[in-house]
């Protein structure tokens, strides 16, 4: 027990929830959209950062500005995979689009390993290490720590702006609330499913960059931030974004605090993910908003959430 | 793939007049190929590789894909956990024969129950999560388990630096063999019951339609649980055998996620929720990396070693037959036989393979 460090743990937390919530939006909005799992999501985000890593060694691009090629990049290979394998099984079993986006990872995974080797890598520049030093309260902050999360809340503004605001994404949130429907008020299902795959894809691609600037990465890093994402996305009830960024928020506090604050071995902290994952699964499948749904007292009038998967839920009862 | 194949149909509705003739078939070629094989193996020295070395593999992976099948390929509950099973036969196997001294058969044994319970453990609270979940959370057990096992448990088990078993403890060739040999056979009879049984019957039920299969009064969660229990026994079993023939095991080596795949890899390349389609996975399998194992490609200035694009092409292959021949192996062959056959009537029908690949979500 360290008392002394819930301060600068807490706000390590926070920072890193920024980046754990940008790399759960895709899982979500691809998911609420197809009702697929993109096993793949592994695969993208470790493929980004090696793409940030390579703009970097071969066409010196600062890091903090590969974003800018890696989205629009990611956001047509999205569209692509969409359109030439993903859609060929919508609508199949479960098991069909596990496996079929299980192979894509592993091919990505592969295709790293050949190119960039099974070594860990990172990305350094001068501005990696600088920090911003607090004395009064004895807090380092890192600058990238907090820009990549500047990013993140950006990202989430603009996303919540950009499925209330546009015909698109009110196209998407239709889509996702019930596809049937969304098809007979004229809505062009099939062309949103391909975009919204595609913004899924972009959105994992630059949590993937953003990771690439503050943390070392090898082709198998992606595994354990997809397992971290769909925990994210289920302890938010996968009802809104801001219930995701919420999630993140809880597996990130309960990372940084078992190492930080509890004193658990820092080789023990994906073990808290892992088992936050499983426990949330069978003890609350359907995330936090459930659990606040059983308290009426708390419950105020409905506010206008953004709901990228409708009323699915893991345990069935499910749109039919 | 918009057609529903009836999975276990034929398994009720023709048993009457045939399971009596085909169960004698299938049960007797099963121990003939057994008996052929176990001969092949008592009369060649044991330094043959393709027979003991190669042979031996075959096998467990055979048993390994067939165990694998009940449960996600009859039952068609995706795991990616299956190492977990593995590697606590391999480590209850070896830390019972060489700290406790129990005779092997029974270290072997008590691993596989020990498998089997732990299957009970995380089994029943994750049946109640559908399709996607129940795939991930497997997912997160086998993490967790392979990260306990690791760290918190290394005392026991050694930790990253891995526990060996002494030489003279472990099993020669021969027995490898046959265990190995024993094991798949009893892992073919096991799949062979449990299709035609009744516990088959319910599992492509609730494989086909969760709902309506309880809404018939199949108990879901009591038959997963028990085709779980009984695949975990068999991977449990085959991992002590792995132990007690390579005498060195390690987190890294029998609690990988890689483990898990290639149970899944061998199935659905095979056929899954077929019959022959693990055997026929498991020994592609084994063929692949045995004869590719060396094999490398010069590109420019780098040199591939097959080794290390290996996942990359299962990629591939998992994705070409995903898309383009979802019953597998099994399947193309099943095809170029109703080809071959055409003219001779309608006579090849679906085996009791459920159309796991080819059945219409809940959700569309």
């Amino acid at each position: 027990m360290d008392f002394s460090s819930i301060l600068p743990v807490t706000i390590g937390a926070i920072l890193l929830a920024g980046l754990y919530a940008t790399m759960s939006y895709g899982l979500a909005l691809i998911y609420g959209v197809m009702r697929i799992v993109n096993l793949a999501h592994a695969g993208v985000i470790m493929l980004a950062a090696y793409t940030t890593l390579w703009l970097y060694t071969s066409f010196k691009l600062e890091p903090y500005l590969a974003p800018l090629i890696v989205v629009p990049l990611y956001f047509l290979l999205g569209m692509g995979m969409q359109r030439l394998i993903v859609r060929r099984i919508a609508g199949a079993a479960p098991i069909v689009s596990l496996l079929l986006l299980f192979a894509i990872w592993l091919i990505m995974q592969n295709l790293a390993y050949v190119i960039w080797t099974g070594n860990t890598q990172s990305i350094l520049r001068p501005y990696t290490t600088r920090s911003i030093q607090i004395e009064a309260l004895d807090l380092t902050i890192g600058w990238l720590r907090l820009g990549v999360f500047v990013a993140g809340l950006l990202t989430l503004i603009a996303l919540q702006f950009f499925l209330s605001r546009t015909y698109l994404g009110k196209a998407i949130r239709a889509t996702t609330q019930d596809r049937d429907s969304a098809r007979l008020v004229g809505v062009d299902v099939e062309q949103i499913s391909m975009i919204a795959f595609g913004i899924g894809i972009a959105l994992s691609a630059l949590a993937g960059s953003l990771f690439a600037m503050i943390l070392p990465f090898n082709p198998d890093f992606g595994r354990v931030l997809m397992l971290k994402s769909f925990a994210i996305i289920v302890i938010g009830g996968l009802t809104s974004f801001v219930g995701i960024a919420a999630g993140a928020l809880l597996l990130a506090l309960a990372e940084e605090w078992s190492v930080g604050v509890l004193g658990l071995q820092t080789s023990l902290k994906d073990l808290v993910s892992f088992s936050a994952l499983v426990l949330v699964l069978i003890l609350l499948p359907n995330g936090l908003p459930a659990l606040i749904g059983r308290m009426p007292s708390w419950r105020n009038k409905p506010t206008r959430s953004v709901s990228p998967v409708g009323s699915a839920s893991p345990t069935g009862g499910g749109p039919k | 793939m918009t057609v529903v194949t009836p999975p276990a149909g034929r398994a009720a509705t023709r048993s009457r007049f045939k399971l009596g003739r085909e169960a004698l078939m299938s049960i007797g070629g099963a121990l003939l190929v057994g008996l052929v094989l176990a001969i092949i193996g008592l009369v060649l020295p044991p330094t043959n590789y393709i027979v003991f070395t190669l042979g031996f593999l075959v096998f467990l992976f055979t048993a390994q894909a067939l165990a694998w099948n009940l449960i996600g390929g009859y039952g068609g509950q995706t795991s990616f956990g299956h190492a977990t099973f593995f590697g606590i036969g391999a480590y209850a196997t070896a830390l019972l024969q060489q700290n406790a001294g129990f005779p092997p058969v029974i270290a072997l044994l008590v691993g596989g129950v020990l498998a089997a319970l732990f299957s009970q453990l995380w089994g029943y609270p994750l049946f109640r999560l559908r399709g996607f979940y129940f795939a991930i959370a497997t997912i997160g057990i086998g993490e967790v388990t392979r990260l306990i096992v690791l760290n918190p448990l290394r005392n026991l088990t050694g930790g990253a630096s891995g526990f060996t078993i002494d030489a003279a403890a472990g099993s020669g060739k021969l027995e490898q063999y046959l265990t190995g040999l024993g094991l798949a056979i009893g892992a073919f009879l096991i799949s062979y019951w449990v299709r035609n049984s009744k516990l088959g019957l319910g599992l492509f039920a609730l494989n086909m339609d969760s709902e309506a299969a309880e809404t018939l009064g199949v108990d879901t969660t009591r038959l997963k649980a028990a085709a779980l229990a009984i695949s975990a026994f068999i991977v449990g079993l085959t991992g002590g055998i792995y132990a007690r023939a390579y005498l060195y095991i390690s987190p890294e080596s029998v609690f990988a996620f890689p483990v898990s795949i290639a149970m899944v890899l061998m199935v659905v390349i095979g056929g899954i929720g077929t019959l022959l389609g693990p055997i026929l996975g498991a020994l592609i399998y084994v063929v692949i990396q045995d004869y590719l194992g060396a094999a490398q490609l010069t590109i420019g200035a780098r040199t591939l070693q097959f080794r290390d694009v290996q996942l990359g092409l299962y990629g591939l292959l998992l994705a070409l037959i995903i898309l383009f021949e979802p019953a597998g192996l099994v399947g193309l062959f099943r095809r170029m036989g109703r080809r071959f056959r055409r003219g001779r009537g309608a006579g090849g029908d679906a085996t009791a393979q459920s159309a796991v690949l080819n059945q219409q979500s809940e959700v569309e």
